[in-house]
């Protein structure tokens, strides 16, 4: 009897894994038709080139504004967490840091929002804006 | 271009086959199944070290492959001068019993499941999950856009998600791929993943198939291939399936180490811990684990093997104490009032709680594999006579080490205790499962036992 079991367990637990690699199969298979967030990559950097294009330095510190720098702006971190590591990735070897903190800064802002920012920054950078909400921030009277 | 990136990838694997048959120079057809699979690991790490010192040195101006094409023919010609004359043995299939067939069977259906998977969900996720693009492509970038400047992805004013102290090993490689090829294609952190998927099933085969039977290999390989967080986690350009596979590689070294009275076991499995440490921060604290286990275990000979395991672990340490001199603090070991959480019960709970959790769970199996590896076991006999056994009891003692120290990581994290356990429990236990699956079926019964012919 404990033999039959023994031979049943080897048996099943081969099985198991192919089972197991079956079921994990059909999901992954599933992936291939919906929306699996890797276009935001791709996306990500194309709307970031004319930015990258425009910055004249290609490496160090680059400041880095968004919804969170703006007062009374409404925001969820983890979106624009997510928005930072997009950015970072699309701009290496360039430093990302939180505020317009240094000489060349990006910005990712809708059109009211970096109203409201360049009002409390007022005569401080200069602003160019760029395509798709991104504008490029060079501070005045930086060398 | 992916046979291009193969076959730039293919001198250094071919370099860390050729250094593990020159320190072991067996010749079953196990185990040149685990020195390829050992020279896969050992191949890619040496790269990056050589990467590592070249970006050092003089970056752009000396050239990494031709040092690994020198390399290559002079261990060529040692390998060459020293087997020409040895006799080879010749592997007769047609031996095996039907068990082992029908399981061997099994295992090459579920390898080509696997091979399936993997690219399926490299094709559904090109650039693989946030944290393969913001953590260890995201290195590779700073690495390949500008060489000269490789230390500006060490920065401490990058954002602590990016976890610019995390170890090189895997962003090294991948960059190297890149400048190789001339483009930042995916197809590179993909191969890299790939190849340590392969390293880590071809080690599982080899080292079950050596210590105990084929049947048992092909069960325990089977048992690993099923794993969807495996595959996932490969397919993922992430670093756990590495350092999985080095902390698995060198425990299993320590295992042939102290079973078969080999000092070249002994080396290797040094080797294979500094790589685990200059992949990813958990693989320091296996030098640890595996140098403690080797006190505790081997006491007698205490001088003896850690004297070959620091011979073999000095090369990877001296480029992991270099990197950390110049790397940033861990987001781990900063601003944390040990003493408090410590002392905090509810800790405790909240980790054996996902510990629990992860017993039912774990690895995106259709079921629990824990649970179904306990009926499997008390149905099949234990040789609890292997309790003796000092590779065995090193073995254990390493992951028992290894798990102690996870342990202590989630009591003292500064992070969020429940976001650190969602966000990397599941990967832990991971990195330690090719072990605690090689420990599983080093004590459990063979299936040929079970099938004998009557």
């Amino acid at each position: 009897m404990r033999s039959v079991l023994q031979k049943v367990a080897v048996t099943l637990l081969a099985l198991a894994c192919l089972y197991s690699l079956v079921h994990y199969w059909i999901s992954v298979r599933s992936l291939n038709t919906i929306t699996t967030g890797n276009q935001a990559v791709e996306n990500w950097e194309a709307r970031l080139e004319p930015v990258k294009q425009a910055l004249p330095i290609k490496r160090g510190i680059v400041g880095y504004v968004v919804e969170w720098d703006v007062p009374g702006v409404k925001y969820a971190f983890g979106d624009l967490e997510t928005e930072y590591f997009l950015s970072q990735y699309a701009l290496a070897p360039l430093i990302l840091v939180q505020g317009a903190k240094a000489e060349w800064n990006v910005a990712i802002l809708k059109p009211d929002e970096i109203k409201i920012w360049e009002r409390i920054y007022q005569g401080k950078f200069d602003v160019t804006c760029l395509k798709n909400n991104v504008y490029l921030l060079h501070r005045r009277g930086a060398p | 271009m992916i046979l291009t990136i193969f076959f730039f990838f293919l001198i250094p694997i071919l370099n860390g086959s050729l250094i593990a048959h020159l320190l072991w120079p067996e010749r079953k057809g196990s185990a040149l199944l685990l020195k390829f699979s050992l020279g896969i690991g050992m191949g890619l790490g040496i790269n990056s070290i050589l990467y590592f010192l070249a970006l050092n040195i003089a970056p752009k101006q000396i050239n990494v492959l031709a040092v690994e094409v020198v390399l290559f023919v002079t261990l060529g010609i040692i390998v060459f001068l020293r087997e020409r004359n040895q006799k080879w043995e010749r592997r007769r299939f047609l031996s095996l019993s039907r068990i082992q067939w029908g399981l061997i069977i099994v295992g090459l259906i579920a390898s080509a499941m696997l091979v399936l998977i993997f690219v399926d969900q490299s094709i559904a996720q090109p650039q693989a999950g946030i944290d393969a693009w913001s953590i260890w492509n995201r290195a590779a970038r700073f690495i390949s856009r500008d060489p000269e400047n490789w230390r500006a992805t060490l920065s401490p004013d990058l954002y602590w998600h990016d976890h610019a102290d995390y170890p090189l090993l895997v962003p090294l490689n991948v960059a190297w791929g890149w400048q190789m090829i001339g483009s930042e294609n995916v197809r590179v952190p993909m191969m890299v993943g790939a190849f340590f998927v392969l390293a880590s099933i071809g080690m599982m085969f080899a080292t079950v198939a050596l210590t105990r039977t084929i049947g048992q290999a092909s069960l325990a390989t089977l048992v690993l291939m099923g794993t969807p967080l495996f595959v996932w986690a490969g397919a993922g350009q992430v670093a756990d399936v590495p350092v999985m596979y080095f902390i698995f590689a060198s425990s299993a070294l320590m295992f042939l180490a102290l079973t078969q009275q080999n000092s070249a076991f002994l080396i290797l499995s040094g080797f294979m811990a500094g790589l685990a440490g200059w992949t990813k921060n958990e693989g320091l604290l296996l030098i640890v684990a595996c140098v403690v286990a080797l006190i505790v275990v081997n006491l007698k000979e205490l001088f003896r093997s850690l004297k070959f395991f620091l011979a073999g672990l000095a090369i990877p340490l001296t480029m992991i104490l270099y990197f950390k001199s110049i790397a940033p603090p861990s987001d781990l070991f900063t601003g944390s009032s040990a003493l408090v959480q410590i002392l905090d019960i509810s800790r405790y709970w909240m980790i054996f709680g996902a510990l629990g959790r992860q017993l039912l769970t774990f690895g995106y199996w259709p079921f629990s594999i824990f649970i179904g590896l306990a009926f499997y076991a008390l149905l099949m006999q234990i040789h609890w006579e292997t309790y003796f056994d000092k590779g065995l009891q090193a073995l254990a003692s390493t992951i028992l080490l290894q798990s102690l120290g996870y342990f202590l990581i989630f009591l003292l994290t500064p992070h969020e205790l429940i976001w650190q356990l969602n966000t990397s429990l599941y990967r832990l236990i991971l990195q330690l499962y090719p072990s605690e699956l090689f420990l599983f079926f080093s004590v459990v019964s063979e299936p040929e036992k079970v099938f004998k012919p009557t």
